[in-house]
């Protein structure tokens, strides 16, 4: 068991370590961030300057190794634009981004699993082809597009939800239904085919036999067996709702990690997106360990495997 | 913000008359100033009056930091006249100006502003000594060579030679006065994040990614301003700006794209506002032999590019009448007595004529690569298509490459790059686009990626130029750079920028043609 942990933790730092060094050469090899943030007429000397300033005009080495040795000691820099430490401006907008992912999250679980098994329940019915139907307008339409279209009905139609900004729950229910509906879609199809393989097994026809209540199949002996491609499903789909928050944050001017990651991508930014490249790197690492965690609670054969 | 709802409460509580009264400064200390939001692209990382510096800063920083000297364009569209702002009087001796400052001018935090504060906004210190906290401020302080403070009231500037135009530069960035003691006490970052000035309204909250609140500063020496609290909120879609804008969330909107705005301004109590700002979209050839291959180097090529363009044309089908193509480079209407409406363009349309010099050029067909910054100038990749189609004709090769951003567009090789030029570092004065642009120092002549070098003719000109004081002479040595530019063609200026606003209907704005949103004094008015 200690082997299993000490093997994942290794892989993690593994990843990590990658993924910051990955960041770090391809943003520094890219362009220089001193032109992108002092705008095109900036003069050769006031350039050099900041280029002084910010240590780029060491070797890249040189550079890489004082960043290493910065987050070796918890310290992430400082934004080029602002001079504000980087994880301070990070944790300012992550309640907003986690806040959002957690919404769009529950509804897509509260909405596309159960449709995944009324469908399942339903197969070849009306009500089965109307919802993987639905499922497949979620997954398959842009949330960018999605995102417009509901500030066009909701907000200048019928003018009944605000277009933008965050604070209120008002303001929460376009973003976090516009994040939610790919991840539904996907949840709701995998649900069913998951659901349609257990459906068939013969301990299913057994409890039948018995007299077991349909609900009871269903919630306690079906959705149990299935849930581990759910669960996969599931951990997978984190990290599209990060990558479903960069549009959606921007779209609804929802003051999380994805606008920050697009403006300090589009300012070069280095000591910011760097720092968020991490953030979401932990984020998705957190979110597949979560996952094997909860493998081992479903499925008592892997967590006898694990022992 | 004004809602239905509370507008319906203002309307009850000021009683019938006062419907039909612009909310002016009379009125500006009642208790019921409404609270404005403005709906933005952007804000800006920091709020210093130079690190600062960017389009969408230049928006609200009149509304925290007062100038020194103020550009009126209420009596003067094109804003030549200089009217006092925190200087109330400016007066010249050979190199030195003397400028006479306001009395009982009050920061937001309190303190009086005094000569001290003055000398320090302009000093080496902050703008131009050897390691400045702007070192932008190196820019727009080009000869300054003392600022000092006399008295309380009174601040000396010495330039090394004599400057005619400083009180014009003082309408600029550099005309924003600061604290000395909280900028030294905070730091310049710091004081960016929250900052102090004289405007009239107080910066409470900024968040840069996010949102900027302010809110009335009624010890404003012009008055108390009309809003109670005014929020700049990011909103970068449009579509959210507009559904914001029409569903009353909003007072106001930033930035409409141009084929939309007929849209915006068919809502009801939508009004659009516009103004022609002072800056041009333009291209820079390449003239150097860098690669080395490149065909641009000869200016028979880049005349008959000039030649080819039939830029009335494009600007009128991408614009309409908003805007217009000055059709000889630096001959612009906001420079007064420098413009001469009658002035013949020596490269006129005629594609005959381009063929012609293609083929003196000797051009054999090479592709020439145009660097474009994608989406940074309104309609420009719409105008590039038909530009390079109108080229195609006459015989040259041109392909659109489109990149994320400037430094991207900088990086060799290219044969065209797009760029843009402002007008207004010194009102009524081609200096900036003529001179401070293209001449010895500019980053086009000097940087890695510059695209000439200044000819002997036109450094001998703009030595000329910059020496001369009287405006005859200047209008001569002006004409004279200006001849020297166009014989080597090193650019192309395409159109006048437009900036672009929506508001409540209920509302009464001015906009400026520096893009300056002022939510008080005689630019706005707001109905309660």
């Amino acid at each position: 068991m200690t082997r299993f942990w000490l093997i994942k933790f290794a892989r993690t730092v593994l990843t990590l370590w990658f993924v910051v060094t990955f960041a770090f050469v391809v943003l520094r090899t890219s362009g220089d961030p001193v032109v992108a943030l002092l705008g095109a007429d900036a003069m050769p000397d006031e350039i050099e300057h900041f280029r002084e300033l910010w240590g780029l005009d060491q070797p890249l080495f040189v550079q890489y190794l004082s960043y290493i040795g910065q987050m070796a000691t918890g310290q992430f820099g400082v934004s080029l634009r602002d001079s504000r430490p980087v994880m301070d401006i990070i944790l300012e907008r992550l309640p907003a981004t986690v806040q959002l992912g957690l919404a769009a999250f529950a509804l897509a679980a509260l909405v596309g699993i159960p449709a995944g098994i009324l469908a399942a329940l339903r197969r070849g019915g009306w009500l089965d082809r109307a919802i993987m139907a639905l499922a497949v307008f979620g997954f398959a339409l842009p949330n960018f597009f999605l995102g417009i279209l509901l500030i066009l009905l909701f907000s200048l139609t019928w003018q009944i939800l605000p277009s933008s900004g965050s604070g209120t729950f008002r303001h929460l229910i376009m973003p976090a239904v516009t994040l939610a509906t790919f991840t539904a879609g996907t949840l709701a199809r995998f649900t069913r085919s998951a659901m349609l393989e257990v459906l068939e097994r013969p301990y299913m026809r057994a409890a039948a036999a018995k007299g077991v209540p349909a609900w009871k199949r269903v919630l306690l002996h079906a959705l149990p067996n299935a849930a581990i491609p759910i669960v996969t499903v599931i951990g997978l789909n984190l990290g599209q709702l990060v990558a479903g928050a960069i549009v959606v944050e921007t779209v609804f001017a929802w003051p999380g990690i994805g606008r920050l990651l697009v403006i300090a991508v589009s300012q070069r930014d280095l000591a910011v997106v760097q720092g968020l490249v991490l953030v979401i790197a932990v984020t998705m690492v957190l979110a597949n360990l979560m996952v094997d965690l909860l493998y081992g609670v479903l499925d008592p054969r892997i967590r006898e495997a694990a022992r | 913000m004004i809602t239905r709802r509370t507008f319906a409460k203002y309307s009850i509580g000021t009683g019938a008359a006062t419907l039909l009264m612009p909310y002016s400064r009379a009125m500006a200390q009642g208790a019921n100033r409404p609270e404005v939001t403005i709906a933005v692209d952007n804000l800006w990382a920091n709020l210093n009056t130079i690190n600062g510096i960017s389009t969408t800063t230049r928006r609200f920083f009149p509304n925290i930091y007062s100038h020194l000297v103020e550009r009126d364009y209420i009596a003067d569209e094109q804003g030549l006249s200089l009217v006092p702002g925190l200087a109330t009087e400016w007066t010249q001796n050979g190199n030195v100006w003397t400028l006479k400052l306001r009395e009982g001018v009050r920061f937001h935090n309190g303190e009086v502003m005094t000569a001290e504060d003055v000398a320090f906004t302009l000093g080496a210190e902050r703008l131009w000594g050897e390691n400045p906290f702007e070192p932008r401020g190196k820019t727009f302080t080009a000869g300054f060579v003392r600022v000092e403070a006399i008295d309380d009231l009174t601040v000396e500037i010495e330039t090394e030679r004599e400057d005619p135009y400083i009180p014009g530069k003082l309408t600029g960035y550099i005309g924003f006065v600061v604290p000395k003691a909280a900028y030294l006490e905070m730091g310049v970052d710091a004081f960016g994040q929250a900052p102090i000035g004289t405007g009239p309204y107080r910066v409470t909250l900024f968040r840069s990614g996010d949102v900027l609140e302010m809110e009335a500063f009624d010890d404003y020496w012009d008055g108390p301003p009309p809003a109670a609290k005014l929020t700049w909120q990011i909103v970068p879609e449009f579509a959210g700006r507009m559904a914001g804008l029409v569903s009353g969330e909003f007072e106001f909107m930033a930035n409409i794209p141009t084929d939309q705005e007929a849209q915006m301004a068919s809502y009801d109590g939508v009004t659009v506002a516009r103004a022609l700002a002072g800056n041009y979209p333009a291209f820079a050839f390449n003239t150097r032999p860098d690669p080395e291959d490149n065909p641009l180097v000869d200016v028979n090529l880049r005349k008959a590019m000039v030649q080819a363009i039939d830029m009335d044309a494009i600007v009128q089908a991408l614009f309409g009448d908003t805007t217009f193509h000055p059709a000889v480079p630096f001959n612009f209407p906001e420079y007064g007595d420098f413009y001469d409406p009658d002035m013949v363009n020596p490269l006129p349309y005629d594609p005959a004529a381009a063929q012609a010099l293609v083929e003196a050029s000797g051009y054999d067909g090479q592709p020439l690569r145009w660097h474009i910054t994608r989406q940074f100038y309104p309609n420009y990749e719409a105008a590039a298509e038909i530009m390079i189609e109108m080229w195609r004709q006459v015989g040259v090769n041109v392909q659109a490459v489109i990149l994320d951003n400037f430094e991207l567009v900088y990086q060799r090789p290219y044969h065209l790059m797009n760029m843009s030029m402002s007008t207004d570092f010194i009102p009524g004065d081609p200096y900036q686009p003529l001179w401070l642009d293209w001449g010895p120092t500019a980053s086009r002549s000097t940087a890695h990626w510059k695209t000439w070098d200044p000819s002997p003719e036109y450094l001998a000109a703009g030595e000329e130029f910059e020496q001369a004081t009287d405006f005859e002479t200047r209008k001569a040595a002006y004409l004279k750079l200006s001849q020297a530019w166009q014989d080597v063609t090193p650019g192309y200026y395409m159109w006048k920028s437009v900036y672009n606003w929506a508001h409540r209907s209920n509302i009464t704005f001015v906009p400026r043609p520096d893009g300056e949103m002022r939510m008080f004094g005689d630019y706005l008015a707001l109905f309660s």
